[in-house]
């Protein structure tokens, strides 16, 4: 078939409408920073991880609604979150999990893998700020568990220039489930 | 092949009667000893006491569904599940609330597929039958051909209807055409959960849609601990005093005990659990002042209820409640505990980094999805007249310390599973869960003569008596 062939739909189809992504070299540093966030994580390194979120971190994870198609601008709610947090309440969390021994919800740990895929870097009206989206497949196995418990979301970063690297200014995390598969957050997404 | 079925259904039969006998013959009522406080583990998986569960408690009592104001506007709706029945809870043009079985009577598909939306008619996908926010049914297409048949006036097509009540704009709804009213269920805790729910004039509303996620445990293990476990605190909420949020760090158990003070009152498998005021105040606020000389008026000013931030909304409170009820909350307002069967409440009153008083209501139902699994719904709610700027105060501090990622919460969630678990084992199922820890009954002077009172150290007393209200609806009836 020659590429000038008319392509033929049963309506008008529109153009894109995602802005243009930024430079390859910004794109690979800030997917080495996510990296870098997941590795933290998923060893356990919580307490050095506190050195890549900013002081005015807004970390969000809204609750979701099935609504129907008409209405899924409303699917997740603007206000009210499975995780609710700013730096402070993140640096409690961080505290009572690494230092009190007492913190049974992840005590034994869990066994997480975060694969971080799909990342999208956008300039913004900030020098030095980035939104970020990526793809975050997240799997979860606790004690005797034979299978794992999975989670499949959609992050949606602002990321700022921190001298050589980045900290990250605020998470949104956009989950698949409106129910979720596994019996707290406990841990960090 | 016939012979079996028949023997299935006449099994079936016997554990739908009084006393009911499980299949290898243990009667129901031998999973109890009633004198020593002890309830068999097996209770905590069994699948065949679980299908009894939904028939004799389930389909028998009122069950909390949500708040009116998640549904505010004329066809506003939700869907919910009683037992493991989803419900469509909508609001009619007339401003009325019902509730109706989501399964279309024609061929049994869900009328509804969204969680919530608006319609004035809900039109099931599959062949079409309408249906208004009443559940009467409205017409199926090709009127003129009788699709829906000439057998069944349309008045005979609606969705099944369960009857529905409101309490403080919860909304509660059973099956049971010969249940008493909801009081009748809430029993002498009315006087507290008026406390809790009726404070202000204007009332409360939910700050966003519930959180949901799924618990792989029994119903029953949520359940039980709502009703006044006060004892676990120190150990497996043990990391809240060590990071400070239950007052500052000790080396021994025994100053923590503190937080066990109070009254716990129970009646009819409800149970709260009212905390001594004196210890929210030093350990939350810790001004130095002594809070027991205070007055009741000085100490609702010092450490008012959630919510109560202003000189107007505690104007109302003292309008609306008795000073019975105004006594109870300067002394040990009620703070955590449940409604039978499967509500879980927890009001916080938490300190927030600046030293002050930050606060939050949190409502959960525990909704079963099986012998092994469990719904966990999560409300935050605040009085609607609370300021704005406050709300997104207490929507945060809430969301921080309950549901799915609550400093407090994720270590209970945590640790249910695993009592299910255990409930599986050959050895495991026989082990018992002991109530023997035993205060009595015991009611300070001033308190008043409302539901059975406990004060002292939080104990076993109240959990006992979910088990015996448990017990009555799975044994007697």
């Amino acid at each position: 078939m020659s590429n000038t062939a008319e392509k033929i739909a049963p309506f008008e189809i529109p153009p894109i409408s995602l802005p243009k992504p930024t430079d390859s070299i910004t794109h690979y540093q800030i997917q080495q920073f996510l990296h870098l966030d997941a590795y933290l994580l998923d060893h356990h390194l919580l307490d050095q991880w506190l050195n890549i979120l900013a002081p005015d971190l807004r970390y969000f994870v809204p609750v979701r609604q099935t609504k129907e198609r008409k209405d899924r601008d409303s699917e997740f709610s603007t206000k009210l979150g499975h995780m609710d947090d700013n730096f402070q309440s993140i640096a409690l969390r961080v505290h009572r999990l690494v230092n009190t021994g007492t913190a049974w919800s992840e005590d034994p740990a869990s066994r997480v893998r975060r694969f971080v895929s799909n990342v999208s870097v956008w300039e913004t009206d900030v020098t030095g700020e980035y939104d970020v989206i990526s793809y975050l497949l997240l799997t979860r196995n606790r004690f005797y568990q034979e299978d794992y418990t999975l989670l499949s979301a959609e992050r949606h970063d602002r990321v700022r220039r921190k001298g050589e690297t980045f900290e990250l200014v605020r998470r949104e995390v956009r989950m698949d489930q409106s129910v979720l598969g596994m019996p707290n957050l406990a841990i960090f997404l | 092949m016939a012979t079996q079925n028949g023997n299935a259904n006449e099994d079936y039969a016997m554990l739908r009667k009084a006393n009911p006998v499980l299949s290898d013959g243990t009667p129901i009522a031998d999973l109890f000893n009633l004198e020593t406080r002890e309830v068999s583990l097996s209770t905590m998986y069994d699948p065949e006491l679980y299908r009894v569960e939904m028939d004799k408690i389930f389909t028998k009592v009122w069950l909390l569904l949500g708040h009116a104001t998640e549904i505010p506007k004329s066809g506003d709706y939700v869907v919910r599940h009683m037992g493991e029945d989803e419900v469509i809870v909508a609001r009619d043009r007339k401003g009325e609330i019902h509730v109706s079985l989501n399964v279309c009577p024609h061929r049994g598909m869900h009328v509804c597929t969204a969680e919530s939306g608006n319609a004035q008619v809900h039109k099931c996908i599959y062949h079409g039958w309408a249906f208004r926010p009443d559940g009467s049914f409205v017409g199926a297409p090709l009127e003129k051909e009788k699709m829906h048949g000439d057998i069944y006036p349309k008045e005979k097509l609606g969705l099944k209807k369960a009857r529905v009540q409101l309490f403080h704009g919860l909304i509660f709804a059973t099956w049971n055409e010969e249940a008493g009213p909801l009081e009748e269920q809430l029993g002498d805790m009315k006087f507290y959960y008026d406390i809790m729910f009726g404070k202000t004039h204007g009332g409360m509303e939910v700050l966003g849609p519930p959180q949901r996620l799924t618990i792989p445990a029994n119903w029953k293990t949520a359940g039980e601990q709502a009703a006044c476990d006060g004892f676990h605190t120190l150990t497996l909420h043990r990391s809240q005093f060590d990071i400070g949020n239950f007052g500052n760090i000790s080396d021994t158990m025994e100053e923590f005990v503190p937080i066990m003070q109070g009254v716990n009152v129970a009646d009819r498998g409800n149970a709260l659990r009212c905390i001594s005021a004196a210890t929210t105040f030093a350990s939350v606020i810790g001004s130095g002042e002594d809070f027991n000389k205070m007055s009741d008026d000085e100490r609702l000013a010092k450490l008012p209820p959630p919510g109560i931030v202003n000189a107007q909304l505690l104007a109302e409170m003292k309008e609306r409640l008795s000073p019975e009820q105004l006594h109870v909350c300067a002394v040990a307002p009620p703070q955590v505990g449940n409604m039978f069967p499967n509500v879980n409440l927890l009001f916080i009153y938490a300190p927030l980094p600046d030293g002050t008083l930050g606060s939050g209501y949190v409502v959960h139902t525990i909704n079963p999805r099986g012998p092994d699994k469990f719904q966990w719904i999560t409300w935050f709610l605040c009085e609607k007249d609370t300021p704005e700027e406050v709300k997104d105060i207490i929507r945060a501090v809430a969301v921080q310390t309950g549901g799915t990622s609550g400093l407090i919460e994720q270590d209970d969630s945590d640790t249910w599973p695993h009592m299910t678990e255990a409930a599986r084992g050959s050895w495991g199922r026989t082990e018992t869960l002991k109530y023997q820890a035993i205060g009595g009954v015991n009611r300070p002077e001033g308190w008043p003569d409302k539901a059975n009172v406990y004060a002292g150290l939080s104990k076993d007393d109240a959990q006992w008596h979910w088990w015996l209200q448990y017990h009555e609806l799975m044994v007697n009836k």
